[in-house]
């Protein structure tokens, strides 16, 4: 029995390298999106390590030297130093810790329910479910979302817990859409219909059959939210709404420097640079991973 | 010279487990006015060979390694892009199975056979009479289909016709301009058989009329039997036997062609055979000279060495297979 | 009929759309004995395949009755008994959508299992082989697999593995080899045919390939626009088809010998194609494609006939009453000269 029980798993071990070198073969035909892929990791391992890695750890916070302040980028400040004489390439990457996270877990919080209700109404279209459902995502939509969030962070107080949070309740309509497109398709497939025939129940239709073949759509979606949503943080933040100084956030970094223009070009432009090399980034992945899940022709 | 001569093509396709060696020297040839059949189950590399003939073959991923597709001794293979389309726009055209997908959903049935009229036509007139003579000809394309109210079809798209019509109006499309070779890849199957019956007929008459060469791709026997004179046997990426068609479904040779045969459902009530052992090689690994030994009951030690060529058998009949070396 | 299988009596099933009213099936009933391979052929929009879908339960019928071993067995999916899901099971046509494309052979062989609580979780395993063992596929390569790495043939020996999981006792196979090529489909018939008396299975074969039926049907029905057109025992139904839509059929299907070609009934040529089933014009369903149409069919829709025992049709032919006494091989020779 346990000779069977090893041998079942060894098979299934197998049976996903395979999958993942294959998946990697097709990525990595796009060279594109292979130097994304090393762009993103960079930037995720830096941001993870940032104290330990940048020259300044102490300037992320509240910090002062007013006799550095404001100099030109030079090799003992690679990108300068902003009015208070913090490195800006210290909080620049600890700036995109922030960003980041936020992107994280506005779309671990978004994603889950938006998925969960676009199965739902997508495989009971035609009925009353898919109609409260899909009625009350087209509210959320037709709502402009930089608008709301701006209302809900002034309503709260304005910190990166409540920016999230106003994000993430944005963000849940886009999948519930995306999934209730292709669950309402894949809701006539034959194995659907077989599974409902043998008398499977709902949940394993729903997160067994129909939740794997959406897979493909939601993450390519997601690595190309994550630039959005970084965007939508880095907004929030530069209109005062996001995180709340001296948290470093490259919005908020963004801001305070765009008042000294053109003269110290510097606190500004980088971190700006910053936040359009990371959403590039993840837009040249999401790329590849198109083509990773796009059906084979030959 | 013949009309068309494919000679020892060879193609491939590049892809993440390896090569694919799919094309392994086809060799065959169509007359004027000749209607041969090209049978072939699925993955045999009958679609490769189509659109390597009609130049539509996606390089890469796919590789031509060698060989020539000859139009009236004129390399296919080697023309520029220019001379392909002028080849496509007045020599040869093809029919495909699903003739949504060859159709502009778009569009309307008379808009689309219009353009590719004017399209075939070297000068085109700008003026009503032109026009309205092209119009005229469009319908009368459809009619010669046996398409039933040709006028009221002109204004369809093609998502309101069946699929028997929508077959109809391809057929129409590439009759319109008096090819001289049709590429008809299955034709009719998805089509019920009464429906056939009725698009094979006509395609028959249309043919003779224009003395146009067919070749239909296909993987029923019957519609072979009803509307060619030749017949090719693929297998594996080659032809394996050819000749005369009844000859050759009456008296099949290769024991590939056999096992075909005697896989196919008769109406006499004789029972099914357990079809061919075995199934389609893998083409990253194809087996070693003739690709069908491992699944043949005579196969001898030569078999393995060299892909065996073209043997005599009387009437036009040729067999690749050394049971037939004598 | 006590002692049948499956009965399906006066069924209906109709669409409502925004055109008018489809009548997809209209008015079937047939019955199948145990053992039996019952051939259901017709072309595309006869309506075989919905009334497939009423008996295995994807909708509920508008009209009629399904019994299945006694039991009326009319609701759709969700309100069937398990142990009717568990014994009567669908093999579908198109194996590429029929089985899931991310998930493995094993995983989705494990559903009936686990859904019908057969096999301790251990025993499962050992059950899955046995039954990738039944349909001539080796189980240890082929569990652990995904649906596109297979081809056609072995993906539809799957999806019957999958069917046989909760040993039914009626499998409907619908069109279960029209998509692969006629070696592989010999190949799938065989074992269906070895499987049927291994274990005493009923088939109720969905096809459009009256071929195929000649060969391994016991009886075989024709349906035309959502009706029944003629059932007879296979024999009788290809010696001496009656009704002129089977025919039509008959003769229209290109055969690969000189042997073939002269059992095809004398050439009824076809014409026309199938109307819409969204307003049925009264009569006959076939009179507009009919070479024989008379005035009483364009008004008055046929009942259904014995010519013989167990050998009916649906056709005003068979009422007209200088017919009645005739022996049935003279009403065709009368026919067939008539045709010419």
């Amino acid at each position: 029995m346990w000779q069977e029980r090893k041998a079942d798993l060894v098979a299934t071990m197998k049976l996903r390298r395979q999958s993942l070198a294959k998946g990697w073969y097709k990525y990595s035909r796009n060279p594109l999106s292979v130097l994304g892929l090393i762009v993103l990791v960079l930037i995720g391992t830096s941001a993870g390590l940032a104290p330990y890695i940048t020259p300044y750890p102490a300037h992320a916070g509240a910090f002062t030297n007013f006799r550095e302040a404001g100099q030109p980028p030079s090799w003992k400040h690679l990108f300068g130093t902003d009015r208070i004489g913090r490195d800006v390439f210290t909080r620049v990457i600890f700036g995109y810790r922030f960003s980041l996270l936020l992107g994280v877990v506005v779309l671990s919080l978004g994603v889950a329910p938006g998925v969960v209700l676009g199965l739902i109404a997508g495989y009971r279209r035609g009925t009353w479910v898919e109609i409260v459902i899909m009625r009350i995502t087209d509210v959320f939509l037709a709502v402009p979302p930089l608008v709301l969030a701006l209302a809900i962070t002034a309503m709260l107080t304005p910190n990166l817990l409540n920016a999230m949070f106003a994000i993430a309740l944005l963000w849940w309509p886009w999948y519930c859409r995306l999934v209730f497109a292709v669950a309402s398709s894949l809701r006539n497939q034959f194995f659907v219909r077989e599974a409902e025939l043998c008398g499977a129940s709902r949940a394993h239709i729903l997160f067994r059959e129909i939740l794997p073949n959406c897979v493909a759509p939601i993450l390519t979606k997601m690595t190309l939210d994550m630039g959005i949503v970084i965007l939508l943080g880095a907004s929030l933040s530069f209109v005062g709404l996001g995180a709340q100084p001296p948290t470093p956030c490259l919005g908020t970094m963004v801001a305070d420097g765009a008042k000294r223009l053109p003269g110290e070009w510097w606190s500004t432009i980088f971190p700006a640079l910053a936040i359009v090399l990371v959403i590039l980034a993840f837009n040249l992945v999401g790329d590849g991973l198109r083509d990773v899940f796009a059906v084979e022709e030959v | 010279m013949a009309l068309l001569e494919v000679v020892d093509l060879h193609v491939g396709y590049r892809v993440f487990e390896g090569y694919l060696k799919v094309l392994n020297g086809v060799n065959f040839e169509i007359e004027e006015q000749e209607r041969v059949g090209l049978v072939g189950e699925t993955g045999c590399g009958k679609t490769t060979l189509v659109k390597t003939i009609l130049r539509v073959l996606p390089v890469p991923p796919a590789r031509i390694q060698r060989g020539q597709v000859l139009y009236h001794g004129k390399d296919i293979l080697l023309m520029s892009p220019r001379e392909v389309r002028g080849l496509r726009r007045r020599e040869m055209t093809a029919i495909f199975q699903d003739p949504l997908q060859a159709l502009n959903p778009m569009f309307t049935i008379g808009t689309q056979l219009r353009d590719i009229l004017k399209d075939s036509q070297e000068r085109v007139g700008r003026g009503q009479r032109t026009q309205r003579a092209i119009t005229a000809r469009c319908i009368s394309a459809l009619r010669d289909t046996g398409m039933p109210d040709p006028e009221r079809i002109m204004s369809n798209y093609p998502i309101q016709l069946s699929g028997g019509m929508r077959q109809r109006v391809c057929i129409a499309e590439a009759l319109s301009r008096n090819v001289r070779l049709l590429l008809a890849d299955e034709p009719t199957t998805n089509l019920d058989v009464t429906i056939q019956d009725q698009i094979l007929r006509k395609l028959d008459q249309l043919v003779d009329q224009r003395g146009a060469s067919v070749l239909i791709i296909t993987h029923s026997m019957g519609v072979v039997r009803d509307l060619t004179q030749r017949l090719y046997i693929m297998y594996a990426g080659s032809m394996v036997e050819t000749g005369r068609t009844k000859g050759v479904l009456a008296s099949p040779l290769h024991p590939y062609t056999q096992g075909l045969m005697r896989s196919v459902p008769r109406l006499t009530g004789q029972g099914i055979s357990d079809g061919i052992p075995g199934r389609i090689p893998n083409y990253l690994q194809p087996p070693s000279g003739c690709r069908f030994h491992p699944r043949c009951a005579h196969a001898m030690p030569v078999c393995v060495e060299a892909p065996p060529p073209f043997y005599p058998a009387g009437d036009n009949h040729r067999v690749a297979c050394y049971l037939y070396r004598s | 009929m006590p002692g049948d299988i499956l009965s399906v009596d006066n069924l209906r099933k109709h669409f409502p759309t925004k055109e008018g009213v489809v009548r997809a099936v209209d008015g079937v009933s047939f019955s199948i004995a145990p053992g039996e391979t019952f051939g259901l052929v017709g072309e595309s929009g006869s309506g075989k395949t919905t009334t497939a879908q009423c008996i295995i339960g994807m909708y509920p019928p508008t009209s009629g009755d399904i019994w299945f071993k006694g039991e009326r067995i009319n609701a759709a999916f969700d309100r069937r008994p398990k142990h009717v899901k568990g014994d009567l099971r669908i093999v579908f046509q198109d194996p590429g959508s029929s089985l899931n494309p991310k998930r493995t052979i094993k995983q989705i062989l494990s559903v009936p299992l686990q859904v019908h609580r057969i096999g301790s979780r251990r025993g499962r395993l050992a059950r899955m082989k046995a039954l990738l063992d039944m349909v001539e596929l080796p189980a240890d390569e082929y569990l652990y697999k995904h649906p596109q790495a297979i081809g056609g043939g072995e993906r539809q020996m799957v999806a019957l593995a999958r069917a046989l999981a909760t040993n039914p006792s009626l499998v409907l196979l619908d069109e279960p080899t029209s998509a692969l090529d006629v070696s592989v489909q010999a190949k799938i018939i065989n074992l269906l045919i070895r499987l049927q008396k291994e274990l005493d299975l009923t088939y109720l074969f969905i096809t459009h390939d009256l071929s195929l039926m000649r060969n391994i049907a016991t009886r075989v029905a024709i349906m035309y626009l959502g009706k029944l057109c003629e059932i007879a025992p296979t024999a009788e139904f290809f010696e001496s088809p009656v009704h002129p839509y089977t025919r039509m059929l008959l003769s229209s299907i290109p055969v690969v010998s000189d042997e073939e070609e002269a059992l095809k009934p004398r050439k009824v040529l076809s014409t026309g194609e199938i109307p819409s089933p969204v307003n049925v014009p009264p009569g006959c369903g076939f009179q507009s494609r009919c070479p024989e149409a008379a005035d009483v069919c364009r008004r008055v829709d046929p009942e259904m006939v014995e010519v013989s025992r167990s050998h009916q049709v649906r056709c005003h032919r068979e009422r007209r009453p200088d017919r009645a006494g005739h022996a049935e091989a003279s009403v065709l020779h009368e026919r067939e000269e008539r045709l010419c």
